[in-house]
């Protein structure tokens, strides 16, 4: 009985059992590769992707790789909130013109940019419109303001053909557009 | 067709030994306590606006959010209310931090840090950027890695409490699995931004780079006249495209490899100064840690000790390859670091332990 016992020990065990480290990243490997490639580069994308997803989600691996690509944005953006008080009074707060803020709080406000810039200005996702109006009539009532109606705009000019000194940002004369895209007007009660 | 199938096998061969063969884990180490600080920094820069972000009354309320992608995730909103789950990740991605950072608990850290990340990626994804992604996928593998051989503070009070002087071992190794992840994925985001980039008319044209610096929603630091023109804009544009491309080939060979982290590390500071992109470039670079060679980087040093004290004996430079003691030490070939050490045609200090020596006794000379 212990002669069979130790013969089971010293068995090999299974290559996949033996090999299992370079099976896994050979599959990590292949799964991120098929993640992030264009379907016109790697084509069993298709495939791939959707038997890899419940995988990628779980465990938070789900990613892609397109910074400023296919192309950069060829529009410099802004989003501004405007809104009336019930006496009268009002205010524009230019949510992303990040070069004027400081350099901390550029660095800190990344995110706003993405959010702002990238999402909430785009008719695509007009599901963030009011919730986020909402939010900005609760956040300014907080701050002692008394908000009756809001507006959101979003401003764009193109970028300049020739490249040069004088296309920096902040000298830059290319005229500005800019479009209301949502209107609110909060309910007295509203966030009281 | 034979000798095909023969290159096949022999290269899968070659990966399975690259996966499986031992590391040292400093590379490791040292990219766990870089990473620990910048998920710190990450929470720290989020940690005022997650009301806003997170919220159930903030921008994205629960009947408006969609996940990354449809299906179960493991989050702390599985688990937690709204409030709560705002401070459960504030809480986990300070400890995670900290705890990277610091060597304290190293696997229980990483999954403190990957477990935050993960959950606020999953509750707000319009305000990721790459950098996020980086961060989650690197403290997931992270609590598969032994990582507290150095750089730990556990360690550094044992040792501080034990007897003083000796002789200090080089680290035991550790299994490399999550090492050569972690280096493949750095190579695969490098191809796949590259890729995707040579598919752009304004990439391939050399305007890419003119057309983001004119863009004041990333403007950093100020960039100098000369940088501004449509011939610097095309020379940035086509290195970026084949700096991205290039890396994942580049990186492997040992020769080429400092000099292509080292052009990376310039093109990386480079976007930093310019462009306002938070922690991307920050948690980009960290993972070159992953590529450098311990030993070469000690020979790096005793090179350069020698480079400024040259009467100083060769024998006394502690190196990482000892010393044979088959005959007397001719003096180290300054620099040979460049080279790996037993490749080298004319190996300066046998020492039988590696290929190019041998992988056998030493001869008697």
């Amino acid at each position: 009985m212990r002669t069979n016992a130790s013969a089971a020990a010293r068995r090999p065990s299974p290559p996949l059992v033996r090999h299992w480290q370079t099976i896994l990243v050979a599959a990590y490997a292949l799964a991120a590769f098929s993640w992030t490639m264009p379907v016109w580069v790697f084509p069993p994308k298709r495939i791939l992707d959707p038997a890899t997803a419940p995988v990628m989600r779980a465990f938070g691996l789900w990613q892609s790789w397109e910074m400023f690509a296919p192309d950069p944005r060829r529009e410099d953006i802004r989003v501004e909130v405007l809104f009336a008080n019930h006496d009268g009074g009002g205010h524009g707060i230019m949510l992303t013109a990040m070069e004027s803020m400081g350099y901390g709080e550029r660095f800190q406000r990344e995110r706003w940019r993405k959010f702002f810039n990238d999402h909430l200005r785009l008719d695509d996702e007009r599901r963030l419109w009011q919730p986020f109006a909402a939010f900005m009539v609760r956040s300014l009532r907080q701050e002692g303001q008394d908000p009756a109606a809001l507006e959101l705009v979003r401003w764009w000019r193109a970028a300049d053909p020739q490249f040069g000194p004088d296309v920096r940002p902040a000298v830059r004369r290319a005229p500005w557009s800019s479009h209301v895209f949502h209107r609110w007007t909060a309910p007295p009660e509203f966030a009281r | 067709m034979r000798s095909v199938g023969g290159m096949l096998l022999r290269a899968v061969a070659a990966f399975d030994r690259w996966v499986r063969e031992p590391v040292d884990p400093r590379p490791l180490c040292w990219f766990r306590c870089w990473l620990g600080a910048l998920s710190l920094v990450n929470i720290l820069l989020l940690w005022p606006d997650m009301p806003m972000w997170l919220a159930d009354d903030g921008v994205l309320p629960p009947e408006v959010h969609r996940p990354p992608l449809a299906g179960p995730s493991l989050t702390v909103y599985a688990f937690s209310a709204d409030a709560t789950a705002i401070w459960l990740i504030r809480g986990l991605g300070v400890v995670g931090g900290l705890g990277m950072c610091l060597g304290i608990l190293p696997r229980c850290a990483a999954a403190c840090g990957w477990l935050a990340i993960t959950s606020y990626s999953w509750r707000n994804p319009l305000i990721l950027h790459s950098g996020d992604a980086l961060l989650r996928i690197a403290t997931f593998f992270l609590i598969f890695a032994r990582t507290d051989a150095v750089l730990s503070l556990p360690r550094w009070l044992r040792r501080r409490g034990g007897p003083a002087g000796g002789v200090r071992e080089p680290p035991a190794r550790v299994p490399a699995w999550p090492q050569r992840i972690l280096q493949l994925q750095l190579c695969i985001l490098y191809l796949a931004t590259g890729i995707w980039k040579s598919g752009g008319p304004a990439w391939r044209d050399g305007t890419a780079v003119g057309i983001v610096l004119q863009m004041g929603e990333f403007e950093r630091f100020p960039i100098p006249d000369v940088l501004l023109t449509p011939a610097m804009s095309k020379a940035f544009s086509w290195a970026t495209l084949a700096f991205e491309l290039g890396f994942p080939l580049l990186v492997w060979p040992r020769r080429l490899r400092l000099p292509v982290l080292g052009i990376g590390l310039a093109f990386h500071a480079g976007l930093e100064w310019m462009l306002n992109v938070q922690l991307f470039q920050w948690t980009i670079t960290a993972f070159y840690l992953l590529f450098l060679d311990p030993a070469a980087g000690r020979r790096a040093g005793a090179d350069v000790a020698d480079v400024v004290s040259p009467s100083r004996p060769a024998s006394s430079v502690p190196r990482s390859v000892p010393a044979c003691s088959a005959g007397p030490a001719r003096p180290a070939r300054r620099f040979s670091w460049w080279r790996s050490p037993c490749r080298a045609p004319s190996q300066t200090r046998p020492c039988g332990r590696h290929a190019g020596c041998g992988d056998g006794p030493v001869r008697p000379r």
